[in-house]
């Protein structure tokens, strides 16, 4: 087991010592020391982003955590919604603002009719995902933002990735769903029962 | 410990709010406060422009004028660039020029540490405080600037967050408040807090504190700075997240299905945070449009005041 002891280190100086020695070489087992609670929490939070399964505690006056890469992958930090049926979960994932290549008018017309036909999967459909150039969808201007906007209040889940948004200067033009990151994206795909992706 | 009092004083440590408030004829009240901090940002500018906006907050929460201020140094002489002082007290004057306060004094001493911070005074009418302790069931709650500030600044010092992201966040500090308190004495607000270094939740827990009702928080409407989420869910939370969660969750009921890196942004210490403000519930999208309309884009209603009792937060 790869031991780092990052005691009397301040925050963020456990996180970082973790991460380096990550970058050096991604240990199958790997024990961290430090000296408070919040460091403890920080170097779990990290080790867990980088797809450990951790364990933490404390001996004596020493707070540790242990991390371990060859198990399943970790627990998901998103519970599932309460949902009042057994329905499948699907999850449609919008990597663009058109479907398909060749004729792009053609595309946004599909896409648009698309999202609309969405409805038809009723209960089932869980999530609704969207990234890259697809988070155009949810912004002013929008030829389906009404439609988005409708989804949402019935309930549906809508993510919008945040750095997309940010990589085209959009985070304020979002009109629709919560701006989200690739862990909530990934732990999302891991719960759905199917996941789509146009 | 008991607090010397008088009759003028409105506002004094015997029911701490954002700052003292003392009256002085039938229709002025003074408003002191003071404010300081070691550097936040690595450009001296910036940290003066800060610290200002930071200092002037705690008069615009209160529904207040600032009016003057002083400076509070405390700079290495002898071992530091004394460039480098200037800049940040040019930082301070720029911010001050810009919200009409005029610096009339200050006084500095010789430390190790650079801190930086003005003591404000401001005017209001007594009849027109806005204090944090006085929630009206059925309000709404109304946020004016993204939550993460606490957080960006970790991951600034780790040296992992982008020149990009790092500016943003400075502007933001940097932005006055004052725009949304000139918007907000329009509407019929019943209390008022700037979001500090308790983080959102731990100033809603202040000012539910004895108020007799319940907030009902939607997690999901607060606004946050998108890469915030992300550098959380990394661990890369200040120590103060963690001392304001312990301090105040006995008060908090959060649902389990709020994903655990906007819990932690909800805890997170800002610094010169965005106004929070009850606002009587059919003026919300009114206060809202005029906020927007103003260029405060980040403003959203993130909850409600409910009449529960119980003096609980609810984070859904």
């Amino acid at each position: 087991m790869k031991k780092i002891d990052a005691r009397g280190l301040e925050c963020p100086q456990p996180v970082l010592k973790t991460k380096s020695t990550l970058q050096e070489d991604k240990p199958e087992n790997i024990k961290v020391l430090i000296d408070n609670s919040a460091s403890q929490q920080n170097v779990q939070r990290f080790l867990e982003s980088q797809g450990y399964q951790t364990a933490s505690g404390l001996e004596g006056t020493c707070y540790f955590v242990i991390g371990s890469y060859d198990f399943a992958p970790a627990a998901p930090l998103l519970p599932a919604k309460d949902r009042s049926t057994d329905a499948e979960k699907i999850l449609v994932m919008c990597t663009s603002d058109r479907i398909g290549y060749g004729d792009d008018m053609l595309g946004l017309k599909l896409m648009i009719n698309f999202l609309r036909t969405l409805k038809e999967m009723g209960d089932e459909l869980w999530r609704l995902v969207f990234v890259n150039n697809g988070v155009k969808l949810t912004i002013q201007g929008s030829e389906v933002l009404e439609d988005l906007k409708a989804y949402e209040t019935a309930g549906l889940n809508i993510l919008v990735c945040g750095t997309c948004l940010d990589h085209f200067n959009l985070l304020k033009k979002k009109q629709t769903g919560q701006t989200t990151n690739m862990l909530d994206i990934v732990t999302a795909m891991q719960l759905a029962d199917k996941v789509i992706t146009i | 410990m008991a607090f010397p009092s008088d009759d003028n004083v409105i506002i004094g440590l015997n029911r701490a709010d954002d700052a003292g408030v003392y009256q002085i004829s039938e229709d002025l009240a003074l408003i002191q406060t003071v404010d300081f901090f070691t550097p936040i940002v690595d450009d001296p500018y910036w940290f003066g422009q800060i610290a200002a906006a930071n200092a002037l907050s705690d008069v615009y929460a209160m529904g207040g004028t600032p009016k003057t201020a002083m400076n509070i140094v405390a700079f290495p002489a002898g071992e530091m660039d004394l460039a480098i002082l200037r800049q940040i007290i040019q930082g301070g004057i720029d911010k001050l020029k810009e919200a009409g306060v005029v610096l009339i004094g200050g006084h500095s001493i010789k430390d190790k540490q650079i801190k930086y911070g003005l003591s404000v005074t401001g005017i209001i009418h007594p009849d027109r405080v806005l204090s944090k302790k006085n929630l009206r069931p059925g309000d709404r709650l109304v946020l004016t600037k993204p939550l993460g500030t606490g957080v960006i600044n970790t991951a600034i010092k780790a040296a992992i967050a982008p020149e990009q992201l790092a500016q943003k966040v400075t502007f933001l500090m940097a932005a006055l408040n004052r725009e949304a308190a000139r918007i907000m004495a329009g509407f019929d607000i019943s209390a008022c807090t700037d979001v500090t270094g308790s983080g959102l939740l731990g100033h809603l827990a202040e000012m539910v504190d004895g108020s007799g009702a319940s907030l009902k928080i939607e997690s999901g409407r607060v606004p946050v700075i998108a890469q915030a989420l992300e550098f959380a869910s990394m661990g890369l939370i200040p120590m103060g997240a963690y001392k304001n969660k312990e301090f105040h969750e006995k008060r908090i009921a959060i649902t389990k299905t709020v994903p655990r890196n906007l819990q932690d942004l909800l805890f997170d210490p800002q610094t010169s945070g965005g106004l929070l403000i009850s606002v009587r519930a059919d003026q919300t999208t009114g206060l809202l449009a005029a906020l927007k309309a103003a260029g405060i884009e980040d403003a959203a209603q993130i909850g409600e005041i409910i009449d529960l009792k119980e003096e609980k937060i609810w984070v859904v």
